[in-house]
């Protein structure tokens, strides 16, 4: 249940479903997916047919032979924002859940071998953040930051530190009775050896399946916050920005500057969480039943 | 423990989990590296701009006075005042309370009805079509951005076909006494049936987006909690007893596939909120989450934290309803 709070979890299990036991088709096209948009990102400026910042057009043009995807209230390319968009929402994913995992792992791994009153504290202050709504919170640490990639991938990584904590929390009060454990302290190994050396390296697995699907999450809750005008200061593209832009010309019937963004967006979070979900088979056979 | 016992213990016991929400809230938004006044004056005011505006907000305090100073003002309900308008805080968030707990109730009652029935029909016809639709669906909402599934809803049915309207809660010809705050009901009451219907049309659109989005949820759950009813030995018990397949559907099947379902209300709750913040945005919806949106974009810092403090109360009186409601429905919660 700890990761019931998110989609892409949710996500993952309703398409294993679908497609039954073969989770190798649901990895392999989770992976293509990813790779897709990982070139897109990558290889933007040579992918992209225009400059995504410069206006190239006529405003709000319909898709055409010059302009695939149309373009937008500024004349700028919607097909050439789009692809740009891939580096944004990668890159403040990965740093997302990068900063997460980086607060979570430790306190996790501390709280749970330790115990008493720090984990019992830890467990406390956790379990509240993790009950409160992630995007309220989420958006409120965004405003204060204000704009800026690190700063936004600090407000989302707050919000899914929880994840990592608990699941990092529960398996190391199991793991510190394993006999191995018992083992090091009985020759003498120090604390940190042994959290390093002998516990931290069997709840990596689980760390890598939560990260891979916190990515999904982290690519929803940063469109949302920058739909919300708390992303990236324009004119970078980005795609939930572009769909608050182009909010504004819904009764203009300009449906491409709505629909392309958009379609990115489902489908790397659709991507994201079939790739985790044959990551989490293939790296932690167990860890289902124990959710 | 008899149920009045059972809901005091559990109001006592949500004491405690209030107040370290509480807590995180002032420290995560106090000592984030940001600093709500440079952020609020824009880093272009003289010292003693800055000087004056921190000591009306209380920020020349040690944190520790600011924190006793933030736990007792709530506690008296104060909530601060608004830079923007100089009202109290705890007065805006209320006038904007009805609008969105209209919208999420709109919203929910959507997202069970599509749930139960539909998830329902998709268990007892397991792997046939109605099935394989609903596991698609569900797929396809959980990847959808809400906000974007509202633009597309604007876009068809505002603009194209212009069935409703894409904003607002209610046109600005339509004449309306707020009495409860909740339109709908306010108009019944006073049986204007003209803002009913103007009411009713604003609120569809908004309340379809949230409401399809979290029905994805409900679906699921409801689905795959009555395929294993199904299995069970009572469901083939009342097959043998020649009960009508309708009776067995509801009676048997889905009424003992909602309980693990309640208990799982409190957690889909946070994500309503979270969504209704971007359907009201997306809506221009006047709730509590466009008031949010708006008092950032002025850098109303006691309002934004003003407004997160009343979502954490509406948090925690929602966790214990629900798990009241729970107690009701499964006496086995209470012992």
């Amino acid at each position: 249940m700890v990761q019931d709070k998110f989609m892409s979890y949710k996500l993952a299990s309703a398409v294993r479903e679908l497609f039954g036991s073969s989770t190798g088709v649901i990895t392999f096209v989770g992976l293509v997916i990813l790779l897709f948009y990982v070139l897109l990102a990558v290889f933007s400026p040579y992918l992209a047919p225009y400059d995504p910042t410069k206006s190239v057009g006529l405003s709000l043009s319909p898709p055409s032979h010059e302009h695939l995807f149309g373009t937008d209230n500024l004349g700028r390319d919607v097909l050439s924002r789009v692809i740009y968009g891939a580096r944004i929402a990668l890159v403040i994913a990965f740093l997302s859940v990068a900063v997460a995992a980086a607060i979570g792992v430790p306190l996790g791994l501390v709280s749970g071998y330790i115990g008493g009153i720090l984990d019992r504290i830890l467990t406390l202050i956790m379990d509240a953040v993790y009950s409160f709504p992630g995007l309220i919170l989420a958006i409120a640490i965004a405003a204060l930051l204000g704009p800026g990639i690190f700063n936004i991938a600090i407000s989302i990584a707050v919000v899914y530190a929880p994840t990592y904590f608990r699941v990092i929390r529960s398996q190391v009060t199991s793991i510190k009775n394993e006999l191995y454990v018992e083992g090091a302290r009985a020759i003498g190994a120090k604390r940190s050896t042994i959290l390093l050396k002998y516990v931290l390296p069997n709840v990596l697995p689980s760390v890598v399946v939560v990260l891979s699907m916190n990515l999904a999450d982290a690519i929803m809750t940063e469109a949302g916050l920058s739909f919300l005008g708390l992303g990236i200061a324009p004119p970078t593209p980005d795609w939930g920005f572009d769909l608050s832009n182009g909010r504004r010309f819904i009764l203009s019937r300009a449906w491409w500057a709505l629909l392309y963004p958009g379609l990115a967006i489902i489908t790397v979070v659709l991507g994201f969480s079939m790739f985790s979900e044959g990551l989490n088979e293939f790296l932690n056979p167990t860890v289902r039943e124990k959710r | 423990m008899s149920l009045k016992q059972y809901i005091i213990t559990r109001i006592i016991l949500a004491v405690p989990m209030l107040f370290v929400i509480l807590t995180i809230i002032f420290f995560i938004l106090r000592i984030m590296p940001g600093d709500p006044v440079a952020a609020i004056l824009g880093g272009k005011a003289s010292i003693e701009v800055i000087n004056k505006l921190r000591h009306e907000l209380g920020l020349d305090k040690p944190l520790w006075l600011q924190y006793l100073d933030y736990l007792k003002n709530l506690f008296k309900g104060d909530f601060g005042k608004s830079t923007l308008t100089g009202r109290p805080v705890l007065s805006e968030v209320m006038d904007k309370f009805p609008a969105t707990v209209e919208l999420t109730l709109f919203a929910f009652v959507i997202a069970v009805t599509i749930g139960i029935f539909w998830g329902a029909e998709a268990a007892r016809k397991k792997d046939k079509a109605v099935d394989v639709s609903a596991r698609v669906f569900a797929i396809l909402l959980y990847a959808i951005p809400v906000f974007w599934l509202g633009l597309m809803m604007q876009l068809i049915f505002g603009s194209y076909l212009r069935w409703f309207p894409v904003g607002g809660r209610i046109s600005a010809f339509v004449d309306l006494k707020p009495i409860t705050g909740l339109y709908l009901i306010d108009s019944l009451i006073q049986g204007n049936w003209e803002a009913f219907i103007d009411v009713l049309k604003h609120l569809i659109l908004p309340g379809l987006t949230l409401g399809l989005v979290i029905s994805s949820i409900f679906l699921r759950m409801v689905r795959n909690n009555a395929v294993l009813m199904y299995g069970q030995d009572f469901v083939k018990a009342a097959r043998a007893r020649g009960i009508r397949e309708k009776d067995i559907k509801y009676k048997h099947a889905l009424k003992n596939a909602l309980v693990p379902i309640m208990t799982m209300m409190g957690l889909q709750f946070a994500l309503l909120l979270g969504g209704a913040v971007l359907t009201e945005t997306t809506f221009s919806w006047p709730g509590m989450g466009s008031f949010l949106v708006l008092r950032i974009r002025y850098r109303d810092f006691p309002a934004i934290q003003g407004t997160v403090v009343f979502f954490a109360f509406i948090i925690i009186v929602v966790s214990i309803i629900v798990d009241i409601v729970n107690a009701l429905i499964d006496p086995r919660i209470r012992y």
